[in-house]
């Protein structure tokens, strides 16, 4: 559904010069890579999770991919069409949800943009109404539909560009931080109505945030991009089982430990009468095994590491 | 056929939202109005009163002054109505929010070119339309020179539309979208009075390299007999040139979009 081989994306921005004659006639451009040599590619029904960070690469792929930018170089095939391109047959099947962005008409209800995408899309009047009931049901907010923009709260608002971006029943969904600055009931909402959406209607969606929160419920495969390289592309239980090399456990203590126990582990957190330890993988047994000789614990849990603390320490090492 | 009706729709359809838009402001439309309106009569005052003591101004009577400046005030009203999108294209740029145009199935170009009609200045230019009828019927004209008057008219237009997508496409190469329309209102503000007026460098300037004066002289020229037909050919070959142009920059410009925000 989506191939990209060699993509690089370089950014040219003026220098500024002490000659004003310099600026004019002889400009100086600093060149950013921002997409460094990629190659992937994604199948159909895949909801692929995007994460890196700022200024990583992710949202200028997702860009290209959609038609908005253009590669400096590569091979890219959406749909069998080069984005670029633009052409009306490749346009109508994909959609673009940007948590920053607008496409509703501010002075105006959300159903009059609904009205001009219907067009603009070519929607039939029964398909309209259908996909229309189908996205305010699912997203609950059939009554939001004739309020003026404006007056309507981000999460709101982001509910109504949702609808806005799905209602030409797109194959490919990009999403691009659909849910910054929201509040968590929000936040929850617009994610359980990503994974409903997907799972009713099998579309291949991709999505950048910066909440992992957001990736880890929703996406199943994870692409982490970092100055303008990808250096993870795969499932997210392989990354906790390929990079993890800790696990971390829990324990609610009965009696106070002594302070040999405490030097001779490493602590992440004590405080009476909880106390968590970061162990290795490997010694995992052992050292379960002298906690029940040496302390008096009423609860044990044993945790992966955070993916978050994954992700940070791939990030630095890269 | 079947695109042209479907653009035509959806420019329908955003017409219609400009009008309910500015039905929301229409305390703010009302002092706009009145002020262009006011400015439209000093304008009209100055030059009743410079002929109440000259008979003429270089060959010029009054009546042909007025339908010069009437001419003037139909073709940039006629620019504005149609092309007032281009004016709130610096925020759809410097927002980012160009990116979800650029996705939607409808031309990009057609979109923050056209827009939807600006209803402000259509009243206007019905207004000037009526008023410079006034006049050209009061006028002693030639058919051919009226049919040769309509067709630099069109001329201009496309001229117009040339400047107003070069406006659009420097916006996108270097982000200033604000002082390239003001440099080309100020350019055309030359356009009010007859070019006869100006020295033969400027006028010449303004006529073959900035061509404004085949924008607003050229038509009332023809009207009175005054161009000569070489003049003519030149006006349509430097449009179609800077037409095409500005097509050729528009698209090479969003080769090199960088896309604002994230």
């Amino acid at each position: 559904m989506i191939t990209v081989k060699n993509l690089t994306k370089i950014y040219k921005t003026p220098i500024r010069q002490k000659n004003l004659f310099q600026d004019i006639f002889f400009r100086k451009y600093k060149e950013t890579i921002a997409l460094d040599n990629i190659s992937f590619s994604i199948d159909e029904n895949e909801f692929v999770g995007f994460i890196g960070p700022n200024g990583a690469g992710k949202t200028t792929t997702m860009k290209i991919l959609s038609g908005i930018l253009y590669p400096t170089s590569g091979e890219i095939d959406v749909l069998g069409f080069y984005p670029f391109d633009k052409k009306e047959k490749f346009l109508k099947q994909i959609s673009f949800v940007m948590g920053q962005k607008n496409q509703l008409i501010w002075d105006l209800p959300a159903i009059d943009s609904f009205l001009l995408n219907k067009e603009i899309y070519e929607i039939e009047d029964n398909q309209f109404k259908k996909n229309l009931n189908n996205l305010t049901s699912i997203l609950n907010c059939s009554n939001l539909i004739n309020k003026p923009v404006k007056s309507l709260s981000l999460g709101e608002r982001m509910k109504m560009e949702l609808i806005a971006s799905f209602l030409h029943d797109p194959k490919i969904i990009f999403l691009d931080e659909p849910t910054i600055g929201l509040d968590i009931f929000s936040q929850e909402a617009i994610r359980n109505f990503l994974k409903t959406y997907q799972k009713e209607f099998k579309k291949t969606i991709i999505l950048t945030s910066h909440y992992l929160e957001d990736v880890k419920k929703l996406a199943k495969r994870l692409i982490i991009i970092n100055q303008g390289k990808i250096i993870y592309d795969g499932s997210l239980k392989n990354i906790i089982d390929f990079y993890s090399k800790e696990k971390i456990i829990r324990l609610t203590l009965e009696k106070r430990p002594e302070d040999n126990f405490l030097k001779k582990h490493s602590l992440l957190k004590y405080q009476f009468p909880f106390l968590v330890l970061k162990v290795k993988k490997n010694q995992i047994n052992q050292i379960v095994s002298q906690l029940n000789e040496e302390i008096d614990y009423s609860d044990i849990t044993i945790e992966d590491e955070p993916i978050e603390e994954i992700i940070k320490k791939i990030l630095k090492n890269n | 056929m079947k695109n042209f009706l479907h653009s035509l729709k959806i420019y329908f359809i955003l017409s219609l939202y400009s009008f309910k838009t500015i039905n929301d402001h229409r305390k703010a439309i009302f002092f706009f109005i009145l002020g262009k309106f006011f400015r439209f009569l000093f304008f009209f005052l100055l030059l009743f009163f410079v002929f109440k003591k000259n008979p003429s101004v270089n060959q010029y009577n009054f009546n042909q002054v007025i339908i010069i400046y009437l001419t003037f005030n139909f073709i940039d009203t006629l620019a504005q109505t149609l092309y007032r999108e281009v004016y709130r294209f610096r925020p759809l740029l410097i927002s980012g929010d160009l990116d979800l145009i650029l996705i939607k199935p409808y031309n990009t170009l057609i979109r923050v070119l056209l827009g939807g009609l600006d209803f402000t200045d259509l009243g206007f230019l019905i207004f000037y339309l009526f008023i410079l009828i006034f006049f050209l019927i009061k006028y002693q004209f030639d058919f051919l020179n009226l049919f040769l008057y309509f067709l630099l008219l069109g001329n201009a237009m496309i001229l117009a539309t040339a400047f107003h997508i070069l406006v659009l496409a420097f916006g996108i190469l270097f982000t200033t979208v604000d002082h390239t329309i003001m440099i080309y209102r100020d350019l055309t503000s030359f356009g009010r009075f007859p070019f006869d007026i100006y020295r033969k460098t400027l006028r010449d300037f303004l006529t073959f390299v900035l061509p404004i004066g085949i924008m607003f002289s050229f038509p009332p020229k023809a009207l009175f007999g005054l161009l000569s037909f070489e003049n003519i050919i030149i006006a349509f070959l430097i449009s179609l040139i800077l037409f095409f142009l500005s097509l050729k920059i528009w698209g090479f410009s969003l080769k090199k979009y960088q896309s604002g925000g994230s």
